[in-house]
Parts: structure tokens; C-alpha cells; sequence
């Protein structure tokens, strides 16, 4: 069921909606094309903003940055409660989407997908979002300098999620 | 903020880099990630434009205009800067429903749609408004129904059953949304520090 509705999700909406708007008389192809058209010019709009970021990630992913800050925090980590093998994921997940992806199905090959730290994993990659990619590519697309409290209150959100699924898997 | 962070990133890349000796890694990963950027966005440019199209048909039909509607006691809390019958009201809705949905293709290019509205309320001015910094935060949380990804690969690393991990990651999602919430609420009037 929940295979059907995923995979069926964005051709069931475009149906609806193309439906639904030709019922109600919209030009629906004219409408299409023209709002496209906006879309076009806001994915350009975007390159630099992407180029930036992901220049930024891949030398802190190459780097071997992530290895020595875990060892550094692992033990602080530890006294909360925070498994070892959890940290680089809890350290890369808000800065990159493709790396956190590549150590998430690294990781739980290695310790196994219905085990604690399999389902933790897998808890954390489900709940959280790339906050240091979402953030620039939105405000840059909207032209935004000062994006003011906006970082801080979505790490302050992914990091209280992140530590929820650390805790809340240990019962469930 | 994001000038400091993307200092902060770039230093410590290169100086770590240099120190463990990767120089040749580090080099070859910012020339890799220029293409992988291009990419990115040719990949994006088509989801954009389809979204933004059917979008603009939803509009037309008058669905938009509804889901705002459902929303709106949500949207009083949440975007109180917002006027009652600004288009962005549509566009957000409509970019937190695709986010909800799990329609990952949709998600980024109708939030970047959605947060230009926001920008319009705010006269275009380059420095974000409440609404808007609530608006980024929302999207920066995950509020996702159904993360198929990751049960994908779940699945294929042997799980008996994976999609057991939905309840947990269901509290997650909504813990860390109320304190994204709550975070840019309280933060919102103390901004002096957080700049």
C-alpha cells in the first residue's frame, strides 16, 4: 500500500489537477506553459547559489574534517547518551544530502537494518533535511542577504529531531 | 550567518585538507563539484518548470485558492505578517502539502516559488522577514509522510519489515517541527545575537 501510494503520488496529482482544470474551462496547456516558463528562469537564478554551497561541502567532505571532529566529540556525545558509530551522520546530515545518503547505506549494511543503531539511522535520515542546502537555495532564490535567525533555528530543529530518534529508539 | 558558515566551511576544508595530506582530493573535489551543481540544476530546471506549470494550472482551476483556505488557521499563527488574500498564501500551502506528500521532485522548486511570493510581501528587501525566515525553517525541518528513500534502501540492506521505522521517524518529524517552530518564534525577537 504504502509502495503504491508512493510511487503513485506525482502521477496522481498532475492527473487531478490537469483533470480538474479542464473541467473547470482553464486553458490547461496555455496555463502550463506559462507558468513553466517562471519555473525556467527561477532554476537559473539558482546555479550560483548551488555552486557555492556544494563547492563549500565537497572540500569539508574530502577533507577528512568529519573523522577528526567525531573523534573529537564522540566522548562528550557519549555521556548523553549518544551512541559512537551515530556521530558523523548527527555531524554531516545538515551540510550534505548526497553524503549522509553514501554513509547512511554504508552504515546500515554494517550493523544491520532491524538493529538499534540500524533503526536509528534510518529514523534520523527519515526525519531530518539538508538544512545548510535548503536554506541558501531558498532566501538566494528570493534574493535575501540577511537571512537574520533562520540558521539557527533549523539546526536548533534537525538537532532536537536528531537526538529524539537517538533516544525514542531505544523504546520503540 | 551563511557568510560566516561558508568562511567557516571553506577555511576549514582547505587548512584540514592540506594538513592530512589530501591536497589532491580536495582540489579534484571542487572542480568535480562545479559539474555536480550543473547537474543539480538541469535536473531541477525540468521538475521547476513542470511543477510551476501545473501549479499555474491549480491556480487557474481554483484549487490553490482552496488548500489556502483549509490552511488558514495554521497560517494566522505561523505567517501572521502575511495579508489574507496574498498569492503567497497559495504557494505555501501548496509547497508544504508537496513536502507532506513526499513529492520530492516538487518539494524544492514550489518552496522556491513559495518563498519568492513571501519576498514579495516583503517588498523584495534584502533582509528576510518573520514570515519568511518561518517559512525557510518549516522547509528546513522534514515533514515527509512517507520517506521512500530511505525505506528503499532499508529494504535492500535486508530489513524484515521497513517501513517499522515510520512511527519513530513520524515523533521525530513533529519534535523537531515544534521546536524549529518555537525556535523561530522566540528567536524572531532576539535576532541582535543570531545574525
Amino acid at each position: 500500500m504504502i509502495d503504491f501510494i508512493s510511487k503513485f503520488s506525482v502521477p496522481g496529482v498532475i492527473f487531478f489537477i490537469v483533470v480538474i482544470g479542464y473541467l473547470k474551462k482553464v486553458p490547461v496547456f496555455d496555463a502550463f506553459v506559462e507558468g513553466a516558463k517562471e519555473g525556467a528562469s527561477a532554476a537559473f537564478e539558482v546555479l550560483p547559489v548551488m555552486v557555492g554551497i556544494l563547492t563549500a561541502v565537497s572540500l569539508i567532505n574530502a577533507s577528512g574534517l568529519i573523522d577528526i571532529l567525531t573523534s573529537l566529540v564522540k566522548g562528550p556525545l557519549s555521556l548523553l547518551g549518544v551512541p559512537a558509530e551515530i556521530v558523523p551522520i548527527l555531524l554531516i546530515r545538515p551540510f550534505s544530502g548526497s553524503a549522509s545518503l553514501g554513509l547512511f547505506t554504508q552504515q546500515i549494511k554494517l550493523f544491520g537494518a532491524d538493529t538499534y543503531l540500524g533503526r536509528t539511522l534510518s529514523t534520523i535520515m527519515g526525519s531530518s533535511e539538508t538544512v545548510l542546502y535548503t536554506l541558501p537555495v531558498y532566501f538566494g532564490a528570493a534574493n535575501v542577504k540577511d537571512t537574520r535567525h533562520a540558521v539557527a533555528a533549523s539546526l536548533i530543529a534537525s538537532y532536537t529531531g536528531m537526538l529524539v530518534s537517538i533516544y525514542i529508539c531505544k523504546f520503540i | 550567518m551563511l557568510n560566516l558558515i561558508w568562511v567557516i566551511m571553506i577555511f576549514s576544508g582547505v587548512v584540514t585538507g592540506l594538513l592530512m595530506g589530501r591536497t589532491k582530493e580536495i582540489s579534484d573535489a571542487v572542480l568535480a563539484s562545479c559539474v555536480d551543481s550543473v547537474q543539480v540544476v538541469i535536473t531541477m530546471l525540468g521538475a521547476m518548470c513542470l511543477w510551476s506549470g501545473i501549479m499555474r494550472v491549480a491556480e487557474k482551476a481554483g484549487l490553490v485558492n482552496k488548500l489556502a483556505k483549509l490552511l488558514k488557521g495554521v497560517f494566522r499563527f505561523l505567517f501572521p505578517g502575511l495579508p489574507k488574500d496574498h498569492p503567497a498564501n497559495g504557494a505555501i500551502a501548496v509547497s508544504i502539502s508537496a513536502d507532506f506528500l513526499g513529492l520530492g521532485s516538487a518539494a524544492t522548486p514550489l518552496g522556491i516559488m513559495a518563498m519568492k511570493e513571501l519576498s514579495k510581501v516583503n517588498n523584495n528587501s534584502p533582509v528576510a522577514s518573520n514570515d519568511m525566515v518561518m517559512f525557510g525553517v518549516i522547509n528546513a525541518v522534514c515533514i515527509q509522510m512517507i520517506p521512500s528513500t530511505i525505506l528503499i534502501i532499508r529494504q535492500q540492506a535486508g530489513a524484515v519489515d521497513p517501513s517499522s521505522i515510520m512511527p519513530t521517524v513520524w515523533i521525530s518529524s513533529i519534535m523537531s517541527t515544534l521546536a524549529g517552530i518555537f525556535a523561530a518564534k522566540i528567536l524572531e525577537k532576539r535576532q541582535m545575537f543570531f545574525r
